[in-house]
């Protein structure tokens, strides 16, 4: 990793066309200025890994794998039935149509 | 617990199917929803910005697991859980413009279950990780009143994009993740 000290108000390019300048360093927080074509895309490293994150997990949907998801985050207890599956419900805010209990 | 306690502990209500549209979903089959059911994310989510409107959905058996299903693709559906569940300690913090992308009250901070929904995108597992992971990093947080989605970058604390999804005081919960 190629490692740069910069002040506020100097700049430095990356290849020919990318200009990142330090605007204003204010206690933990570093305030950057990018120039760029709009042919470069320009996004925070938690974009990104969000990103690749996303299209993994939805890659990874898939029935057999639901119920190795519940068996992390809801272990059932030896001897528990598993409950009898009734229909899928649709999840909503309005109040018109909450279902009343019987 | 019911359906209807569990959907109501997360500030939901359950929807009764009638004569409705239908979408396909990837893993529950056919179903019908109404309009209203439909959730609105103004920009997509990071990998998937085309993508604007979905569906909450349980499965009986499946709690707390939600399914967050596209209505435009049939194959597009993310598991979710609410992030209290992956992390009872989580701490949301919205900054203003998150705030006003989800068309909520400037300068203070929404209510889990009340105001809003939190979840965390869970994923099953891949070649990269043996065990289910959730993404701490970007919950998808939706505000309940007007049903408007976002998935917002945590970058105050440092939250983990891969957190390891296991029950932490249940032995057997770990050695069915292992």
């Amino acid at each position: 990793m190629l490692v740069m000290r910069r002040r506020p108000g100097e700049s430095f390019f990356v290849g020919e066309v990318v200009e990142i300048e330090v605007l204003e360093v204010c206690g933990t927080r570093v305030k950057l200025g990018i120039v760029a074509p709009d042919s470069v895309s320009i996004q925070r490293k938690e974009s990104q890994l969000t990103r690749d994150e996303n299209i993994v997990a939805a890659l990874s949907v898939e029935q057999k794998n639901i119920s190795e998801i519940l068996n992390c985050v809801a272990p059932r207890k030896r001897g528990t039935p598993v409950k009898r599956l009734t229909a899928v419900q649709l999840l909503t805010t309005d109040p018109r149509n909450s279902v009343k209990k019987h | 617990m019911t359906d209807l306690d569990l959907a109501k502990s997360f500030g939901l209500e359950i929807a009764p199917c009638g004569p409705m549209p239908r979408i396909r979903t990837k893993c529950l089959g056919e179903v019908e929803y109404p309009s209203h059911a439909v959730f609105t994310f103004p920009f997509g989510i990071p990998g998937f910005e085309d993508e604007r409107a979905f569906v909450l959905l349980e499965r009986p058996g499946a709690q707390p697991l939600m399914f967050m299903q596209s209505v435009a693709t049939p194959e597009l559906c993310l598991i979710l859980m609410p992030i209290l569940a992956a992390d009872p300690h989580y701490k949301l913090r919205l900054d203003e413009e998150d705030l006003a992308a989800l068309g909520l009250p400037a300068r203070k901070q929404p209510r889990m279950g009340k105001d809003i929904l939190c979840a965390v995108v869970v994923c099953a597992g891949g070649d990269d990780r043996p065990a289910p992971t959730a993404n701490l990093l970007a919950p998808i947080v939706v505000n309940l009143k007007r049903k408007i989605g976002i998935q917002v970058i945590q970058t105050q604390v440092h939250h983990s994009y891969r957190h390891p999804l296991f029950s932490g005081h249940s032995r057997e919960g770990l050695a069915l993740c292992s």
